[in-house]
């Protein structure tokens, strides 16, 4: 059997850079099965999630053949491959000693409901192929995208918004910065996408979307703010942006399962005490590595390209130092070295990206106070930053870093400018190093905002900026306003004001709609909690034993959570001759109301329930692979952690917890009898 | 007395509120983009109580129209929605429902059909299904779709008629476009949709009846002769209903309705959402003096050709957009439906098609303006091509 330490080194099939949501359990299934053969694999993919974010034309993250036919037939589908295969082998198109896996993914729409008949048919006509359903519980079929917006938790990108949730928002009585609830998200339909641009700021919008501007009436008294169509703005306008968002508090990290010796065969845990939250010192650290850093989580290693006599590595040193405890042992010429297991993943998990394309700002850092932001800027300049008189400049080969911090230095009382991209050819130098190959780079400048003299000048200062007194506010002159595109746009409704803070605007595509897969009691869209009902009234279907009903050589039944058993089960699967079949719980963020952290915690607690147990069929013979005993766990424990099911915690609602409970308790005593227990 | 309401409302949401006003018995659907939101829509009026209607959540949209076709026979007024692969999935049962004269009503959010897959709308979908034996009605906006949609059902449900509906509308650009709507209050629509009498129902033991049996070639044609008269009532039923429902809402229904058409020389011919934007251009360059006009085919099933040749008549020159290509064909699948009728006509305009729009690709106002500068060398006399493409790439 494969060993997972085999397995982490071995190439990825399903390449990274898929656009499922963090924490997503079919990323988890989907590439943990892909492991469990050596022999080339063939992969047919029904309409769903999984298909949907994984290739987008002329964009794919398969790296093996991979076909997606339609929603209801991947069963067909593969069965034609397969059918092909023989056939050519059979004519000796194909050499007869040539191995291929055929493998269909199917989510539980396409394999409980629409296309059941279809993998029925493929079962019983007896392909060699395995199936593995990917269940998530729920018509899911997301396709997230990009445009982000200012919320009470950072920046965040529409589509990850839910109804509740608080944005920034202008107040136009008092002038100031608030947190309003978003109450609505919807489509906008396929528009025509303008960008507005002042010096500082560029914010697409459709024509109808509308803007604050300042309304100069003659004398400067008089002059008012009043809401403007994009339609009706001109150059020259002045509209109202956002200097800063409001005080910001340290950020506490989430808990990292920290390594202990004999976990895993590694030379050196090498253990550094992880801070608990974010200091300047250490916010100055993560600038030097967001700009010079990488981390080889394989190798434990964080490394930095820090030269010596540089400013930054003294800094990196006395940061490190102040901020971990400890000191930096490893260094040559050119760079620095710090191997620690725990400090390897605990960077990795923070979410600033690996490489040096593809470094980014996650939210939290927009939720920092003003300090520990400044910090991070100097880190950030201490790398790959010059000064130019009053200017700064950051240059990054990461498009999406220099995105989002431009978004940050907004947020700090900064005179922004434009990105500006460029292409370098191989030998030149980019701030100090030498280029290895031509390069596209960019970079942005900034500067801090003079403060000007209110009391003295504030009238003339208030003809440039109206908003000139306020903390959080001012007005800029509109440069230029372009029709970008025709696009399909999402729009916010935010309570009171139709105002929120974002950055751009863009596609979605989401389901959450119930299945037969879907447990009972569950809010879906199409079985909604109201007064008459109570999220879905009918309890799910048991599909591996209708599968079983096939007496195929083999059937299973897996959760993501357990690696080893799922890797087991896969690589049976894989091995014997005719169908096999593995259904494999994958909890969905957004579909199961979780966070992306819990997904794992989710999954293990449906099979300490007995809601999922872990089972397997081969020839007909039944095995339970995990029976807690004693320690079964009541189904309430599941269902509290997922908002999908809170309505059912309502008193009223307390029978429904019972009529679940007992028919887990039946389905377990079925199942164990049927296992010979 | 009517009370007319002005209300924020997308397309989805306009159907969604027609169906509650509508109050169902039965509703069979399955989800699919973007047809989506009116069932979320419509689920949530169930699990509310505003509506209590059984609300069948099947596992395909195979099974969503098999489950009407059954409601419906059983006597239940039934409704359903869909778009692109779904409709192409109920395929088989869309015929059967026709060919079995149930009054099934059902939104089709026009989106395109798939290979490569693709989610925004053309109307390969329902142009597919111009021969299944179902009324087709197209809205401009979501108004439209609301108002077809409560007529849809009378209309369907006439006794002369006895066949299903399709109403039509943009997915996306119209399904998911917040736009100022007029709707009637809840006791008028349901006044005016009225109680639903099944004759023949299945569930009526006292009368057994047979459906669906075997029918060869003695009887098969037979049958196809009445569901083609069905037809020809429909053209009644429609002009009635329209008749009537106008005296609630003050407005004009029609089968093809004009825009600036009386004296305009070039005319654009065009369905749904993309009506809406040519009456812009129409303006911007009536403004300018230029004789321009639009047509916009509010039922394409029946076809009502004398219509047509008497709206059309007068025109020098008529683009007919298509919304669908129809692959070896000449031209698409509106063209050579319009182009026919005045196939006996002496006097006639030139005509010429446009396909354009396919899989959600917009069409925008320079656009239509380049189709309206074009009709001017084809009313010279200057036909050229006459199937031509607007928007795609070279
Ligand atoms: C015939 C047909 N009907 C409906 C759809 C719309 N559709 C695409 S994916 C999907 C749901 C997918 O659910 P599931 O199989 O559970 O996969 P998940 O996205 O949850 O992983 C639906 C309803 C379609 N593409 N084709
Ligand atoms: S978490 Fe859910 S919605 Fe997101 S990609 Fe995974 S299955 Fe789709
Ligand atoms: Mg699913």
């Amino acid at each position: 059997m494969v060993n997972i330490r085999e397995l982490a080194v071995e190439k990825e099939r399903l390449a990274p850079g898929h656009r499922m949501c963090p924490g997503c359990g079919l990323a988890i299934a989907s590439r943990m099965i892909l492991k469990a053969t050596k022999d080339p694999v063939v992969v047919a993919n029904a309409t769903g999630c999984l298909e949907v974010s994984t290739t987008i034309y002329p964009f794919t993250a398969w790296r093996i053949p991979w076909i997606h036919n339609a929603f209801e037939n991947a069963g067909a589908t593969i069965s034609g491959v397969e059918s092909a295969f023989r056939a050519l082998k059979k004519k000796g198109k194909i050499s007869s000693d040539k191995e291929i896996k055929f493998l269909a993914f199917g989510g539980d729409g396409g394999t409980y409901d629409i296309g059941l008949q279809s993998l029925s048919g493929a079962l019983e006509r007896g392909h060699d192929f395995v199936y593995v359903c990917v269940d998530n519980e729920g018509y899911m079929n997301c396709l997230s995208l990009d445009s982000l917006i200012q919320t009470e938790e950072g920046l965040k990108k529409i589509t990850d918004l839910r109804v509740g949730e608080k944005v920034y928002a202008f107040d136009q009585k008092t002038g100031n910065l608030v947190l309003k609830r978003c109450t609505g998200i919807f489509d906008n339909g396929i528009k025509e996408v303008f960008e507005v641009s002042t010096d500082h700021h560029s914010i697409k919008a459709t024509s109808n979307h509308p803007f604050l501007v300042v309304q100069r009436n003659g004398k400067q008294t008089r002059s008012s703010l009043a809401w403007k169509k994009l339609e009706n703005l001109k150059q020259g306008d002045e509209v109202v942006t956002l200097k800063r968002i409001a005080k910001g508090k340290s950020y506490t990290f989430k808990k990292i399962i920290a390594s202990k010796k004999g976990d895993y065969k590694v030379n050196k845990i090498n253990p550094v005490t992880l801070p608990k939250r974010t200091s300047p010192e250490l916010m100055e650290f993560f600038g030097l590595f967001v700009g010079d850093g990488w981390v080889r989580e394989e190798k434990t290693e964080v490394g930095f390209a820090l030269p010596e006599k540089k400013e930054g590595r003294n800094r990196l040193i006395q940061t490190f130092r102040k901020a971990f405890g400890q000191d930096i042992t490893s260094f040559d010429k050119l760079y620095v070295y710090i191997y620690s297991v725990n400090l390897s993943r605990f960077i990795t998990s923070l979410g600033f990206g690996k490489g040096a394309k593809s470094k980014t700002l996650p939210s939290w850092v927009f939720t920092l106070p003003e300090d520990e932001k400044e910090a991070f800027v100097r880190g950030l300049m201490l790398s790959d930053g010059y000064k130019l008189g009053e200017s700064n400049r950051y240059v990054s080969a990461s498009p999406e870093l220099l995105r989002t911090l431009r978004l940050l230095l907004q947020t700090m009382n900064y005179r922004v400018g434009k990105i500006h991209i460029q292409t370098k050819k191989k030998g030149t130098f980019v701030v100090y190093r030498k280029l290895l190959e031509d390069s596209s780079y960019g970079y942005i400048a900034f500067s801090r905002k003079k403060k000007p003299d209110m009391k003295r000048y504030l009238s003339q200062i208030k003809q440039r900026d109206y908003l000139a007194d306020n903390q959080w506010f001012s007005t800029e002159k509109i440069t230029s306003i372009k029709l970008v595109k025709k696009e399909p746009t999402l729009d916010l409704r935010v309570e009171g004001e139709h105002n929120f803070i974002a950055d751009g605007i863009v596609v979605h595509n989401t389901g959450i709609q119930r299945s037969s897969s879907t447990p009972f009691g569950a809010w879906t869209n199409t079985s909604q909690v109201g007064s008459a009902h109570q999220g879905k009234e009918q309890f799910r279907k048991d599909l591996t034993a209708i599968i079983a009903g096939h007496h195929i050589p083999y059937v299973a039944q897996a959760s993501i959570h357990n690696y080893v058993d799922l890797l087991k089960k896969a690589e049976k699967a894989f091995n014997v001759k005719g169908p096999a079949f593995i259904n494999v719980i994958c909890p969905c963020i957004p579909g199961w109301k979780i966070s992306s952290n819990q997904t794992v915690q989710v999954a293990k607690l449906a099979v300490d329930t007995c809601f999922w147990p872990l089972f397997e069929i081969e020839n007909d013979v039944w095995t339970l692979n995990f029976d807690p005993g004693e320690n079964k766990k009541p189904m309430t424990e599941w269902l509290k952690l997922q908002g999908r099911f809170k309505h059912l915690f309502r008193p009223e609602n307390q029978d429904r917890l019972e009529k679940i409970q007992k028919h887990i308790d039946e389905r377990w005593e079925w199942l164990k009898k049927q296992c010979g227990k | 007395m009517v009370q007319k309401t002005k209300q924020a409302r997308t397309g989805a949401e306009c159907s969604a509120e027609a169906m509650r006003q509508i109050n169902p018995d039965v509703v069979a659907a399955y989800p699919i983009t973007p047809q989506t939101p009116i069932m979320h829509a419509f689920s949530q009026y169930v699990a509310d109580g505003k509506v209590d209607t059984e609300f069948i959540t099947v596992e395909s949209e195979h099974s969503a129209m098999s489950a009407c076709v059954g409601s419906s026979a059983a006597g239940a007024r039934t409704m359903t929605a869909t778009s692109a692969n779904g409709l192409a999935l109920m395929w088989e049962v869309v015929y059967i429902a026709a060919s079995t004269r149930l009054p099934i009503v059902m939104n089709v959010v026009n989106r395109a059909l798939s290979g490569p897959i693709n989610i925004h709308c053309d109307h390969s979908d329902s142009m597919g299904c111009r021969d299944t034996g179902w009324i087709q009605l197209y809205s401009e906006n979501g108004e439209e779709a609301y108002e077809n949609t409560l007529m849809a059902v009378r209309i369907a449900e006439d006794p002369n008629v006895l066949l299903p509906v399709m109403v039509c509308q943009d997915g996306f650009i119209t399904s998911h476009s917040v736009e100022t709507v007029e709707l009637i209050d809840d006791e008028s629509a349901r006044g005016f949709v009225g109680e639903y009498h099944p004759k023949d129902a299945l569930l009526d033991t006292d009368k057994p009846v047979t459906y669906g049996p075997l029918d060869l070639f003695d009887y098969y044609f037979e049958h196809k002769m009445q569901q083609i008269d069905a037809m020809e009532h429909a053209k009644d039923a429609i002009r009635k209903v329209f008749d009537e429902f106008g005296q609630l809402t003050g407005k004009k229904y029609d089968f093809f309705e004009g825009y600036l058409l009386e004296d305009a020389e070039r005319v654009i011919v065009c369905a749904n959402s993309s009506a809406g934007t040519t009456k812009v251009v129409v303006d911007e360059l009536r403004a300018k003096g230029e004789k321009v006009g639009l047509l916009k085919p509010r039922v394409f099933r029946p076809f009502l050709a004398e219509q047509v040749v008497e709206k059309l008549k007068h025109a020098k020159s008529v683009a007919i957009l298509d919304r669908a290509a129809s692959f070896g064909g000449h031209g698409g699948p509106f063209f050579n439906e319009f182009r026919s009728a005045f196939h006996e006509e002496k006097e006639k305009p030139a005509i010429i098609n446009y396909i354009y729009g396919l899989g959600g690709r917009e069409l925008d106002l320079a656009q239509l303006r380049a189709i309206f500068e074009e009709l001017k060398a084809v009313a010279s006399g200057d036909v050229g091509h006459n199937v031509r493409y607007s928007g795609v790439r070279e």
